[in-house]
């Protein structure tokens, strides 16, 4: 049993795992897209669907503009997925408890048997990660052979979002454990981070000081976005420049 | 029933209705119906649940990146990058991630088919994503393909046999040079339209007559301070993306430098162009001239005598034409000069317009002031593949015309083709479907149903990539020598076979001079035959003292790579005293626009049937699944266009229908247009979806004979009509503050 | 109308009428249940109790489970290796769709018994390293032929154990009833 005084409160945590991403060398390539979609089974939906907003990309590249022509400019190319945030605003609100914070990886978790598809973590997320299957979207045979078999494959109705390859984190733990000792820093990372030719993404440990993720997240210029919300997101961001 | 139904009755029916339901469905959950077959006989190296990997290469484009592919059970599941790939470290671009969509595609080639033109290789249907495709099945046997093949090399003149051949598949194009010098066949022939965006004519051109020797430039992005490039989309599809986008994190390194300068000279912003710290959107045409004065103001700069090369130009004149301020190139100039790290490189539209060897040249002779050849962050030669003693290019579309106007006046009787979709890549002004008919007997090798194994005669499918054997030579990118190596990852889903065992086995039942030629049992024979000198190569990272040794680790390493530079110093004692011409570029046609076609930096060259590549948003404009142009707001306003507008564009050569997309950042009197859409076969997600910008393409070429895709000006036309574009970026809006900019 | 229905379910037959169909709609439905709980048919009568008598460790057939995720079904070649050399196998007809399925190629196309839906991602080697036996899950295997479950495989079964198994160590209680452990 679990007593109440040892369920620690997310704003004392320091997380786990998190991500460093270097804005400035983001080149907007979409292989991060790519890859993510192919190591998580992620449907694609078609034309129509994705017009209507309702594709299904855990990750995507946003860029914005600024001024006119010919003094226009592109803002550097911000890759957007789940922050996995310590204080996360779609945990609360899942009435199936589908939604819940990992103690265990520090790691905002999608069940996606217990999720019945009310769509208000969806709806409450500030950086909008969230995706919904809205259909049962199709992959003709032979498409299903290329499915990972250590992630679930979501039917219709069930919402999700990145995990931060959580599926990779217990495969590295596993083979750590099965080996006596504890995952090196660098072993294994997310598929966004191992596609990604910039090497704009860096993925580990925040909770060890030596991890390379770690030392890059010290240097000066770091945003977490959406921070002035509380969320504690596990995500900085560098503009470079 | 107007009777009474109240609110109760409801309720108690409702209630039966649901308590069948629940209990109705409790007889037993589908998933234990299940049948597992274990293997016949597991292989050694596998253990049930847990992965196999293997080593090979990615043939999306001609690159050559080494990819690892995660196997489980016999089916392939993820690719990754090759860590100790000399040429992408590890990493993979959005085409590699998704050759598993390729491999798995719906709409494959499952076996010899026996072929009308014009017929279809599958029924199509109208719903892409719901309805059911039918394949067209195999209706021949392998034997009868490969006594087909064998008729056809009897049956004609040698000088009547032709090949032509994609960019990748290197081994099979060097056993058809081998077949070629040994029985007197036409020797292959090599295109993609990757190449024709690439300009790869011109930039070897430019190099042999700057350096002496025809090789590919090779541009150091990485090790460069101030980097100028003009039209080269290196972060794009450009050459060797994975590899300058590497280069390119290395430029803006700053942690411990000096974080690099980027500057980017096109008239519509690029992706590449979006990474630059400013962006020259100088009018189409004046990239010579504008070159040209940068080196004069960079040399008056630095004082000493006037380099020939840049003597021909007047700054003031050059920046007038090409719309900017004197002062602008005043501080280019400075940039450049006095910048310890500078490179210059030519590429994209600025060499695909009439004077692309002009602006070549110009543009690398500014290296010259940079004195940056054969140093880090300077101008180098690729460093040429193991075992190849030059360089040797794809054709240019000038050669392909030539090669076009030979089929239809009925030279070749038998053409072969493998790789390359010429009814879809070329420009429809050179009228390849139709020259088709000049030729009597068309055998494709396609793996997948395209536009050209639509018109040939016979379709003998090779295997995908994953499912190949073979090398592929690192053209560029790379400072060492790589003999990138393929190996299948899965055993083949469907009855393909490799085009190189069709054509040894086509060879031995023709006899003659063309089972001397190729005197192997199979591909894999051959393949030792081709990597055997190199057990005698040194500095090699792993040796061995025989050949099936050798194989082995060929095979477990993903190729074989020498550990020392091969990357050749340009000989540059003449460049700064050539006479370089300031012209500035001819554009045919009557239009008013500059038509800038420029390859989808998603889709490529072939990507159109993948799904997933087709639902990943273009990075600039974030539209999925469909074509559009680019249009200034200023110029859409005054036209009367808004977002989603289909405009009619002509040029001299045909006219397209396509959406308006309001692009913030292109010149206004520019357009532009996604290239990779347009199919009209090619899959059920490929087919009926957008258009190809190539038909506007006139037969237009530089000095070195490639084509001037970015030559043309075109008109437009309102249609009245809409076709709403799906965009990733509606949700997020276009203009004004992002996430997590400061309020 | 619906309420002329309603009416007639009221009187005598009508309730016995509804009694029947529930009854029969009830039968039906826990004859379904009961069937997903017995072992299913399998190709060959495979008899776990002869080959454990023989002393054959679970691991020999099934190696998987100590290094990854799955036990895995042996291939035709592991049961060939020994059988080709028994004598009995040319004349027994047990043994005949083994021997007729590494003459044609074809392979025996066993039905999984022990398994969990597919939102599930249950490693065995965790559990053979945490000291875990294989009967504990699986039953006594030198009692049946074909594999049978001795308890249903749901979650319930699944977290007694891992409570039990944790103690009190918090730690490792986080990580074993942590939703992400099994269920991404």
């Amino acid at each position: 049993m679990i007593r109440p005084e040892e369920i620690k409160m997310s704003t004392e945590e320091t997380g786990k795992w998190g991500m460093v991403i270097d804005q400035d060398i983001c080149t907007g390539c979409q292989a991060c897209v790519a890859a993510c979609a192919m190591e998580n089974n992620i449907s694609f939906v078609g034309e129509v669907d994705s017009g209507y907003g309702r594709s299904m990309h855990w990750i995507r590249i946003e860029r914005f503009w600024e001024g006119e022509y010919p003094e226009v400019k592109m803002t550097a190319q911000q890759p957007m997925m789940c922050q996995q945030c310590g204080h996360a605003p779609c945990e609360p609100v899942c009435p199936a408890f589908a939604t819940v914070h990992s103690q265990a990886e520090q790691l905002n978790l999608q069940v996606y048997n217990r999720c019945v598809g009310t769509r208000y973590c969806g709806n409450n997320c500030p950086y909008q990660v969230r995706a919904f299957n809205w259909r049962a979207y199709k992959r003709p045979e032979p498409l299903s052979n290329q499915f990972n078999p250590d992630v679930t494959v979501r039917r219709m109705g069930v919402m999700e979002k990145c995990t931060f390859c959580i599926q990779r984190i217990h495969k590295a733990q596993d083979t750590a454990k099965s080996e006596g000792r504890e995952v090196v820093d660098g072993e294994f990372t997310t598929a966004c981070a191992q596609a990604c030719p910039a090497t704009a993404i860096v993925f580990g440990r925040v909770d060890h000081p030596e991890s390379l993720v770690s030392q890059l997240g010290q240097r000066a210029n770091g945003v977490k976005h959406l921070e002035e919300l509380g969320t504690l997101p596990h995500v900085t961001y560098f503009k470079g420049g | 029933m107007s009777d009474n139904f109240s609110r109760r009755d409801f309720l108690k029916l409702a209630g039966v209705g649901a308590a069948t339901t629940a209990i109705l469905t409790g007889c037993g959950p589908a998933s234990r119906y299940v049948k597992r077959e274990p293997y016949m006989l597991m292989p050694e190296y596998n253990y049930n649940g847990q992965s196999t990997y293997y080593a090979t290469t990615c043939r999306e484009c001609a690159a050559g990146c080494g990819l690892v592919v995660r196997t489980s059970q016999g089916r392939a599941i993820k690719a990754e990058g090759n860590a100790n790939h000399p040429l992408n470290l590890g990493k993979t671009c959005a085409r590699g991630q998704a050759t598993l969509h390729g491999l798995y595609n719906p709409n494959r080639i499952r076996g010899p088919i026996k072929h009308s033109r014009g017929d279809r290789l599958y029924e199509t249907a109208a719903d892409p994503f719901n309805d059911e495709f039918k394949d067209l099945d195999s209706n021949m046997s392998w034997d009868d393909a490969t006594q087909t093949v064998a008729d056809a090399l009897k049956k004609y003149k040698p000088e009547e046999i032709a090949f032509l051949m994609g960019t990748t598949s290197d081994h099979l194009f060097d056993l058809l040079t081998d077949l070629s010098t040994q029985t007197g066949i036409n020797a292959p022939l090599r295109f993609g339209v990757l190449s024709m965006f690439e300009s790869r004519a011109t930039l070897s051109k430019a190099a042999e007559n700057l350096f002496g020797e025809a090789g590919l430039p090779f541009f150091d992005v990485g090790g460069a301070q101030v980097v100028f490039s003009f039209g080269a989309n290196f972060l794009e599809t450009w050459l060797s993306p994975v590899s300058y986008t590497r280069g390119f994190a290395g430029l803006r390194e700053a942690h411990t430098k000096k974080r690099g300068t980027f500057v980017q000279f096109e008239s519509r912003m690029s992706s590449t162009a979006g990474k630059a710290d400013e962006w020259m959107p100088i009018r189409p045409g004046t990239e010579a001239l504008v070159a040209l004065a940068i080196g004069r103001l960079a040399s008056e700069l630095r004082g000493g005598p006037l380099p020939r090369a840049f003597s021909d130009v007047e700054p003031a004149d050059a920046a007038s034409k090409a719309g900017i301020k004197l002062e602008t190139l005043q501080h280019l100039a400075e940039m450049f000069a006095n910048s310890a790290g500078a490179l210059a490189i030519p590429g994209g539209t600025a060499l695909g317009q009439s004077n692309g060897l002009a602006v070549a040249e110009a543009v690398l002779a500014l290296n010259a002031i940079a004195n940056n050849f054969g140093k880090p962050g300077g101008v180098f030669f690729s460093a040429l593949a193991p075992n190849q003693k030059e360089y040797q290019r794809p054709a240019s579309v000038k050669e392909m015309q030539e090669f076009v106007q030979k089929m239809a006046d009925g030279k070749f009787k038998a053409l072969f083709i493998h790789g390359v979709n010429p009814a879809f890549e070329l420009p429809a002004s050179l009228d390849f479907k139709n020259a088709l008919k000049g030729v009597e007997q068309v055998i494709s090798f396609a793996t997948f149903p395209d536009e050209t194994a639509l018109e040939s005669d016979y379709v003998f499918p090779d295997h995908h990539g994953l499912e190949s054997w073979g090398y592929q030579r690192v053209a560029t990118g790379s400072a060492q020598p790589v003999l990138s190596g393929l190996q299948p990852v899965v055993s083949p889903f469907y009855a393909t076979r490799a085009t190189v065992d069709l054509l040894i086995a086509a060879a031995q039942l023709a006899g003659g001079k063309f089972s001397e030629a190729l005197p192997f049992k199979d591909e894999v024979e051959f393949l030792q035959s081709k990597i055997a000198p190199l057990m005698n190569e040194t500095d090699g990272f792993f040796s061995a003292a025989d050949i099936n040794t050798f194989s082995a680790y060929f095979q477990q390493y993903g190729g074989w790579w020498k550990t020392t530079e091969g990357r050749a110093v340009p000989n540059t004692a003449d460049v700064l005293n050539l006479n370089l011409s300031g012209t500035e570029a001819e554009f045919a046609g009557e239009g008013e626009f500059f038509f800038v076609p420029f390859v989808s930096p998603t889709l490529a060259e072939a990507g159109a049937n993948k799904p997933w590549l087709q639902e990943l948003p273009d990075p600039t404009t974030t539209v999925m699944w469909n074509t559009w142009v680019e249009i200034n707001p200023e110029t859409a306003h005054e036209l009367g266009l808004e977002n989603d507008d289909v405009v009619k564009i002509t040029s001299e050569a045909g006219v397209l229908e396509v959406p308006v997309y309001r692009y913030p950042a292109i010149r206004p009197d520019t357009i532009a247009m996604p290239f990779g859409q347009g199919h009209t076969a090619y899959g059920r997600y490929a087919e009926n979806r957008g258009v190809n910008p190539a038909d506007l393409l006139g037969q237009h070429f530089n000095e070195a004979g490639d084509l001037a895709f970015a030559g043309m000006k075109v008109k437009i036309e309102k249609t009245g009509k809409k076709k709403p574009l799906s965009r990733l970026e509606s949700i997020m809006g276009v203009y004004g503050v992002g996430l997590g900019e400061e309020h | 109308m619906i309420k002329r229905f309603f009416d007639w379910l009221r009187q005598p037959l009508g309730l016995i009428a509804v009694g029947i169909v529930f009854l029969t709609l009830f039968s039906f439905a826990a004859y379904g249940l009961y069937t997903t709980q017995q072992p299913p048919e399998q190709p060959v009568q495979f008899p776990h109790k002869t080959h454990v008598a023989f002393g054959i460790q679970c691991l020999y057939c099934h190696p998987g489970a100590a290094t990854g995720p799955a036990a895995g079904i042996p291939s035709q070649a592991k049961c060939w290796g020994c059988h080709n050399q028994i004598v009995k196998t040319q004349t027994s007809l047990l043994l005949a769709p083994l021997k007729e399925a590494v003459i044609s190629g074809k392979p025996l196309e066993w039905v999984p018994v022990a398994q969990v839906p597919d939102f599930v991602q249950f490693n065995h080697r965790a559990h053979i390293a945490a000291g875990q036996n294989c009967e504990n899950c699986h039953g006594d295997m030198s009692k049946v032929t074909i594999a049978e479950n001795p308890q249903v495989f749901n979650m319930g079964f699944c977290l007694d154990c891992h409570k039990k198994v944790a103690g009190d160590d918090h730690e490792k209680l986080v990580k074993l009833v942590d939703c992400g452990t099994c269920h991404y």
